[in-house]
């Protein structure tokens, strides 16, 4: 058949293309009639509660009043509070802490536990525990350890010589507590992430370096390294999101304190609203983080792409 | 059924659906009738000694019958976790109770919102009963423009309390003034006591509640006569000099500031703390063998002769969605003449706000009880002081963030008085619209 004729062999197929497409149409319909629930459940579980968000963004009511329109003044507040911009610092640096701390002490652990010994199963269970305990047991766990000269830690210091240590009464070391409280918690994450990883390098690629003279530093640089870069990225994608958004870890062992040294901005957020009753802005806050968190996925992702590697 | 039997039998499909709708309606109807109407709902927070306070509280409802056409009335324990959500998703979707109790300022936001109704028969009904024995200033700290926001049942009144056996270790008297209770700090930080203990982490207001009630202590306050925000003034600035200077001293555990309140519970009970700020159901915490050896001392005066605390009136408050406002009051006062066991059975931790209950035969042998009630008691005032009168948005102001932070800065030690309250200020014209 040609693949064009004249208007009227054009014209007398039609009624038959058009019989031909009808039975696509009606499965196109069924289809998104069948997947019309799902649709607007989603629609009404996702979209509203963000629109909603949205609306109160603009406006200065309270928990139970919308209040009266303000535009975009709790983003303008936000943005020119200091402690937001010192949250959003905090942030940053909590996150870092999260992402590649969690990754070395992960990867590191993912490493050790390559190769095959007796109980290596139970010391896997054994160090995922840290992600396993619920963050209630282990905030209280580590406030025991840490919170008055007489826990365990305080004590410690003393006794080593290092003098009387705050761990979280000292604006900077509860920043640092906090920092190494979420890569105990995170690590067992990165460390399952680069175990999959390490798994998926064909055990012959090592060997052929070995062959050739490549010791272990340069099989980790040229091997390890580029063969789980794609597993890493994905790995630090989702742990940067996990780190931002991560309300319990900060708030269950400071709250944000002292003097607002470990308020990161969905801490300030939920202080804005549940605390200081000021829905508006703490959504506003929420808004922006989101923005920050997309700018940065967008970014990762691209350098997947980049990294162009199986 | 065919058409031809359905018309034998008079029921055609028409017929079947208006009977089947009017079935709906009547079961609805009688169903509201059977579950709707017959109760009216009564929230009550975990208070006191928590699950042994509930028991009973929950037991006390039970117990009421309602006189001619009132309601019987349902119990429902709320946590605290959460509650000003709790309050406001309610009041939004008008799910709220018929009376409840709640947090000491929730009422004042209320009834600016239109949410409860106010409590002045209530108030008439014990006026015209003779019964009005509530403490002074008590009901006069509920009135607002639109009337009592709510009746006030029972008071967290925060009084100055010493271990005995400490004091005597140290070689010292219970402070009377400022200067004597820098003194005495001293004397304790000898033996390695601590000599005001507070907590002060993010998530805990008791650190704030002192502070208050040494501010109110020195005739200061967050609040000018008029109700506008005034942090900055030169008796709050003394306040926070004389924090500053036990702090210097080390009277201040620099601890406190991540301290919760289970961190200072402990500390008051293995002796590592010597005097500090609490309720009046502090010795409570202790064990029977132990309570002896807590005491509650006079209210010390400040620098400029003042005297003074921070109290929270718990209150009862009455919301519109009641099915009948009548059975509202009615329950609300029947339950204000028989909440006397609370204390009778000893669950109940705050100070009684009617003297017939202050009276009871084993509060009057509770020594501690009765010097917070004489003493104390009428030197207090809210957080809201020097205004003339609460209001709603006192709620973020206890227990805001800026209230933890401004705590945190007068422990770290660093910063001039001036210079925390400035901050102070700031944050808290944010909240306070």
């Amino acid at each position: 058949m040609q693949a064009t004729g004249t208007l009227a062999d054009r014209q007398s197929r039609r009624p038959a293309e058009a019989r031909r497409r009808r039975p696509d149409l009606g499965r196109a319909m069924t289809l998104a009639g069948l997947a019309m629930p799902a649709i607007v459940l989603m629609t009404v579980v996702n979209a509203y509660p963000v629109v909603y968000a949205g609306i109160q963004a603009l406006h200065d009511g309270d928990l139970l009043n919308l209040g009266s329109f303000v535009g975009l003044a709790n983003f303008r507040d936000a943005l020119t509070d200091p402690l937001f911009w010192w949250s959003a610092r905090f942030t940053v640096i909590f996150s870092l802490c999260g992402v590649f701390g969690s990754w070395l002490v992960g990867f590191a652990l993912a490493l050790l536990l390559k190769p095959e010994f007796p109980g290596k199963s139970s010391f896997k269970i054994l160090l995922l525990l840290p992600w396993i305990v619920p963050i209630v047991v282990s905030s209280m766990s580590w406030n025991w350890l840490t919170a008055t000269p007489t826990s365990l830690l305080p004590v410690l210091a003393q006794d080593l010589g290092f003098g009387r240590v705050m761990f979280l009464a000292d604006p900077t070391m509860a920043m640092i507590t906090v920092c190494l409280f979420k890569i105990r918690i995170s690590y067992p994450f990165m460390m399952m992430m680069m175990s999959a990883a390490l798994e998926g390098i064909e055990p012959n690629l090592y060997e052929a370096a070995r062959v050739d003279g490549a010791n272990s530093r340069q099989q980790l640089r040229y091997i390890v390294l580029p063969m789980t870069a794609r597993s890493t990225y994905i790995a630090w994608i989702l742990m940067a999101m996990f780190s931002v958004n991560d309300f319990a870890t900060i708030y269950l062992l400071t709250g944000g304190g002292p003097v607002d040294s470990t308020t990161s901005l969905i801490v300030l957020a939920y202080r804005s609203v549940f605390q200081d009753f000021r829905p508006g802005y703490g959504v506003a806050i929420s808004f922006l983080m989101t923005g920050a968190l997309v700018t940065l996925s967008i970014i990762l992702f691209r350098q997947i792409r980049r990294a162009n590697i199986a | 059924m065919n058409e031809s039997n359905a018309r034998r039998s008079g029921m055609n499909r028409r017929a079947f659906l208006a009977s089947t709708a009017a079935a709906a309606t009547a079961m609805t109807v009688g169903q509201k009738a059977a579950f709707g109407a017959e109760e009216i709902k009564f929230w009550d927070m975990v208070w006191g000694t928590g699950a042994t306070y509930t028991a009973a509280a929950k037991e006390l409802v039970g117990s009421y019958q309602p006189s001619g056409d009132n309601l019987g009335v349902r119990y429902q324990s709320i946590p605290w976790a959460n509650w000003y959500q709790t309050f406001t998703s309610a009041a939004a979707s008008r799910t709220t109770p018929a009376v409840s109790s709640g947090a000491a300022f929730l009422p004042f936001y209320f009834i600016e919102q239109g949410v409860i109704a106010p409590a002045d028969d209530v108030v008439a009904g014990f006026d015209k009963s003779g019964t009005n024995d509530f403490l002074p200033g008590v009901l006069d700290a509920m009135k607002t423009d639109k009337g009592y926001a709510a009746m006030p049942w029972s008071m967290d009144l925060r009084v100055i309390w010493v271990r005995k056996s400490l004091l005597e270790k140290a070689g010292v008297e219970a402070p009377t003034d400022w200067q004597s209770f820098i003194k005495v700090g001293e004397a304790l930080k000898k033996i390695d006591v601590v000599g005001l203990g507070l907590a002060d982490g993010s998530t805990t207001t008791d650190g704030q509640h002192s502070v208050s009630a040494l501010m109110i202590n020195n005739g200061g306050g967050l609040f000018a006569t008029d109700g506008t925000l005034d942090c900055v003034t030169d008796r709050n600035i003394e306040t926070l000099d004389f924090l500053n200077e036990l702090v210097r001293k080390g009277i201040i555990d620099p601890y406190a500031a991540s301290y919760t309140s289970d961190n200072v519970t402990r500390d008051w009970l293995s002796g590592r703390v010597g005097m500090g700020f609490g309720q009046t159901g502090l010795d409570k915490n202790f064990p029977a063998d132990q309570r002896s050896d807590l005491t509650v001392i006079s209210p010390i005066k400040s620098t400029r002769g003042d005297k003074g605390t921070v109290y929270y009136i718990n209150p009862l408050m009455m919301f519109k969605t009641t099915a009948s406002q009548p059975s509202s009051e009615a329950f609300l006062t029947w339950y204000l003449d028989n909440m006397k066991v609370f204390w009778e059975k000893g669950v109940a931790i705050d100070v009684p706000v009617r003297k017939s209950i202050a009276e009871l035969p084993n509060l009057k042998q509770n020594a501690n009880l009765q010097k917070s009630i004489a003493e104390w008691q009428p030197v207090g005032k809210t957080i809201g002081a020097q205004a003339p009168r609460p209001f709603g948005a006192l709620n973020a102001v206890d227990g805001g963030g800026a209230g933890a932070a401004f705590i945190q800065q007068i422990i770290e030690g660093k910063t001039a008085s001036k210079q925390i309250l400035e901050t102070l200020q700031t944050a808290l014209e944010k909240v306070v619209k």
